[in-house]
């Protein structure tokens, strides 16, 4: 326990640490949102309309640390401002067009891919030599070297234009309304397919891999050969002993990756139009639209950190020894 | 190859190998599925007053301005106003409102409606994008019918900014306590659309206005708005036929579009956009000397650059620098001024005048400086980046070393606008449609001693910062006169002028991209049929279209 809660606290200083960059980082972009805003206002605006546009838009001019303040005290209400891209719809509900999709598309996607390719991998390790390992590995980092956007449009161009066993886009079917039923499910379901296939397909040589490897140099480890030696069930060895090991660095990877999950997939996004978070991000920074890239930022942020978090939880629960050392 | 580039080669083939019948799951009847915007996701915002933030079609089917300027006809139609009168002094301008017209509510629009809108536009300065109150003193109703605008000073060219200015009623907007803010959720118009019928992330439905005042219209029941995240995926739901109107470039057209149904798949890109310019910043030498200017225009190959650079859709500029859309505004004589045409052997003449001579290394020289230039360019926007390619090596056959630049979108204006560039390609109104009946902004826009400003500071406009007195004195004379003859004339002269004094590079008029399919709806302008322009990118003319517009009988 008091492992986990020293773990809080650097938590919470890394959390301030983000939060904080999310606030400068924007600010040391060339160019700034009110050039933006003129020539989104057809380059004619008044020098007096600038002014009020600035005043509406919440640009706190004055110094940073009086900008800092404001920053945090806005963030504490949970008030992320109003869009420069989207103005004036807030920032909270320009999020939540993408929140959702992104996490059920892209999470989905890490959690299938690391589960699969984790099983494959540990497979291919205890049978090493066999088909599995000789066969798939190669086939796998070669779809993972291609340019994903070209995985991505070759899928979309042969499954669903010329094929059309998938739609050629979107998260669910246009003239359904969204609702909480079985239906609605597999309409999204039918839509989520291709694009969470061509994420999978793109990853999984990474996580089979990496576990294969990790495996394979285990085997060799003095506890495996005791384990044999005292003939236990080959199966138990695979997975309680070497997989249960191998699992560590894998792990770690798992939570970099699902943290890394609400910064989108901007490429998935655009080829098979799915709402998400990765579209948003780019337009924020094209748009120099500081409130939603501090929004995005933050989840960002506070999701790695969370998934970081749930890796510790998870080498406590998985690694003894962290629990001596505690 | 540019990823464009490669989707579309895909489809082509596709088209040709795959032949795959067209199972477009058909939307309800009767609803037109409209592609103007590009997005991944909708956000919910009909703020007519602010330019540019607001769903379409806010400006241009939810919402009415008082007339509507119709530019392949070159008229005004008149909407909410049925009438206008200038003073004889130019400073009044009264207007005339039409009987009968409905807000969706079931309000009646009146004069107060008018006057609250301009108001509103007065009080918060954000929303008065146009900077209408830089030139107007008043506005005041006479009667429920009558209102009338008085002006700090005799302004013609306001007339488009006052005449289409989207009005809101003032029933509901009186409670609205910041209006700059507001997303305005649920619109309550006079337009001939005005019910969110649907609302999500991926698709939106705008239903028609059963009080609508023009009788019987529109025939169309709702307008259907897709998400699409850019430019290929609504090219392929256009060819796979779900979408019936389109403000897209598609490349190579004939054969990715209209080749798959030649009865009904149409499209119609005039010339008539902005006019796309090499703006070189005369605040700097040598690009301070007409004579360099002038060799840099003679130097260019226009026909090569759209060739090139737009797949041969735009048109190369004549020597008003004057787009397709002010074409009766052309004076032949300086339509046929040699200063836009390709003749190398005359630029580098200029330039040997101009007293920059031929090093040994071929680029040329003056007291020991080198003719070398740097050309900036969006990165990403491939058409201009091709067009400044092109630009480049025949700037290089004369001698003049032109290195390309590529920023992205914001840090490139910002350069712009501050004068820290030497060469740009850009256009006055940068991408915005924007027509006028006269080209006083066209030309005010690059020649105006208001922006001879010290380097550093921000122009909204005249990044070239050339001013010209005469000119300066021609445009004053137009401000105040409405009298054509007169405008014509003056308009001669300042085409003279811009001629003379070359102060920015006319490249090629834009076209405006539209794109049709009347399986399901027929009524579509065309080059055949120009009543309005196609590209739903016209705000607020596409209210002539969407009103025009009707289901396909069977």
């Amino acid at each position: 326990m008091r492992y986990v809660l020293r773990r809080l606290a650097l938590y919470a200083v890394a959390a301030w640490a983000a939060v904080t960059l999310g606030f400068v980082l924007p600010r040391l972009m060339p160019g700034d949102p009110a050039t933006t805003l003129l020539a989104r206002l057809r380059g004619k605006l008044s020098p007096a309309a600038l002014a009020s546009m600035r005043d509406a838009l919440g640009f706190a001019d004055g110094s940073l640390v009086h900008q800092y303040v404001v920053y945090w005290r806005h963030l504490l209400h949970g008030d992320l401002g109003l869009s420069v891209a989207y103005f004036p719809v807030p920032v909270g509900e320009v999020i939540g067009t993408g929140l959702g999709w992104t996490v059920a598309l892209a999470g989905g996607a890490v959690l299938v891919s690391f589960a699969a390719g984790t099983l494959l991998g540990v497979v291919a390790a205890w049978r090493r030599g066999g088909v599995l390992d000789s066969a798939l590995p190669p086939l796998l980092a070669l779809l993972g070297a291609v340019p994903y956007f070209w995985l991505a449009m070759v899928a979309l161009f042969a499954f669903g234009y010329a094929l059309h066993w998938f739609p050629l886009g979107h998260a669910y079917s246009l003239d359904r309304a969204p609702a909480w039923n079985v239906a609605f499910a597999a309409d999204v379901a039918r839509h989520a397919a291709l694009p969470a296939l061509t994420l999978v397909v793109a990853t999984l040589g990474g996580w089979m891999l990496g576990m294969r490897n990790t495996m394979v140099a285990l085997l060799d480890a003095d506890f495996i050969k005791l384990a044999r030696a005292k003939g236990l069930p080959p199966r138990q060895i695979m997975l309680r002993y070497a997989a249960r090991n191998a699992l560590l660095p894998s792990i770690t990877g798992f939570g970099m990756a699902l943290g890394f999950v609400l910064s989108g997939s901007l490429l998935t996004e655009i080829v098979f139009s799915y709402p998400g978070l990765g579209y948003l991000l780019v337009e924020a920074v094209r748009n120099q639209d500081y409130a939603l890239m501090q929004g995005l930022f933050l989840l960002i942020t506070l999701a790695v950190l969370a998934a970081n978090f749930l890796v510790d939880v998870t080498y406590v629960w998985l690694d003894p020894r962290t629990r001596a050392h505690a | 190859m540019r990823p464009r580039a490669l989707v579309l080669a895909l489809f082509a083939a596709g088209c040709s190998v795959a032949a795959s019948p067209s199972s477009s799951p058909s939307p309800s009847p009767n609803v037109l599925s409209v592609s103007v915007e590009q997005a991944s996701a909708w956000t919910r915002n009909f703020n007519p007053l602010l330019v540019g933030a607001a769903r379409w079609p806010t400006r241009s089917g939810i919402y009415e301005p008082l007339m509507i300027w119709n530019a392949p006809a070159a008229t005004w139609v008149p909407w909410l106003a049925t009438d206008r009168r200038w003073s004889a002094d130019r400073r009044t301008l009264t207007l005339t409102l039409r009987d009968g017209v409905l807000w969706s509510d079931g309000a009646s629009f009146s004069a107060d409606d008018v006057t609250f809108t301009f108001e509103l536009l007065r009080q918060h300065r954000a929303l008065d994008g146009a900077g209408l109150w830089d030139f107007l003193a008043e506005v005041r109703a006479i009667d429920p019918r009558t209102v009338e605008l008085r002006l700090q000073r005799p302004f013609v060219p306001g007339l488009v900014e006052i005449l289409q200015q989207a009005i809101v009623p003032a029933h509901v907007w009186r409670a609205v306590a910041d209006p700059v803010a507001f997303t305005n959720p649920n619109p309550v118009g006079t337009g001939p659309f005005t019910e969110v019928r649907v609302f999500r992330n991926q698709v939106w439905e705008l239903g028609k206005n059963p009080r609508y005042w023009q009788a019987g219209k529109p025939a169309v029941d709702a307008l259907r708005m897709i998400a699409y995240p850019s430019n290929d995926q609504a090219n392929l739901a256009l060819v796979e036929g779900e979408i019936d109107w389109a403000g897209n470039f598609v490349p190579a057209i004939e054969r990715t579009y209209v080749a798959r149904d030649r009865a009904n798949h149409g499209y119609w890109y005039p010339p008539t956009g902005a006019t796309v310019f090499l703006y070189p910043n005369t605040a700097r030498a040598p690009l301070d000397d007409v004579r360099v200017r002038k060799a840099l225009s003679l130097a260019i190959d226009r026909r090569r650059v759209v060739d090139i650079g737009l797949y041969g859709y735009a048109r190369p500029s004549d020597g008003t620098g004057l787009s397709d859309a002010y074409a009766g505004w052309r004076d032949p004589a300086v339509a046929a001024d040699g200063w836009v045409r390709h003749d190398p052997r005359a630029a580098a003449q200029l330039l040997d005048a101009a007293g920059w001579h031929r090093a040994a290394d071929g680029v040329r020289e003056k007291d020991g400086r080198r003719l070398a230039l740097t050309l900036e360019v969006v990165s990403g926007w491939s058409d201009w980046v091709r067009a400044a390619q092109v630009i480049a090596r025949d700037l290089g056959d004369v001698g003049v070393e032109v290195t390309l630049r590529a920023y992205e979108w914001s840090a490139w204006f910002q350069r712009l606008q501050s004068g820290a560039f030497e060469l740009a390609i850009a256009c006055p109104s940068l991408g915005l449609s924007f027509d006028a009946p006269t080209p006083y902004y066209a030309y005010r826009w690059i020649s105006s001693t208001s922006a001879a400003r010290p380097p550093g500071e921000l122009l909204p406009t005249n990044w070239n910062r050339f001013g010209d007195a005469r000119t300066d004195a021609l445009l004053g004379d137009f401000e105040r006169t409405d009298d054509a003859a007169a405008e014509h004339a003056l308009m001669r002269q300042i085409e003279a002028r811009f001629a003379a004094t070359a102060p920015a590079i006319p490249l090629f008029s834009s076209p405006l991209w539209g794109v049709y399919s009347t399986r399901r709806f027929v009524g579509f302008p065309s080059a055949k049929e120009p009543y309005a322009k196609l590209s739903p990118h016209s705000e607020p003319e596409d209210l002539i279209v969407l009103t025009h517009l009707s289901p396909r009988r069977r």
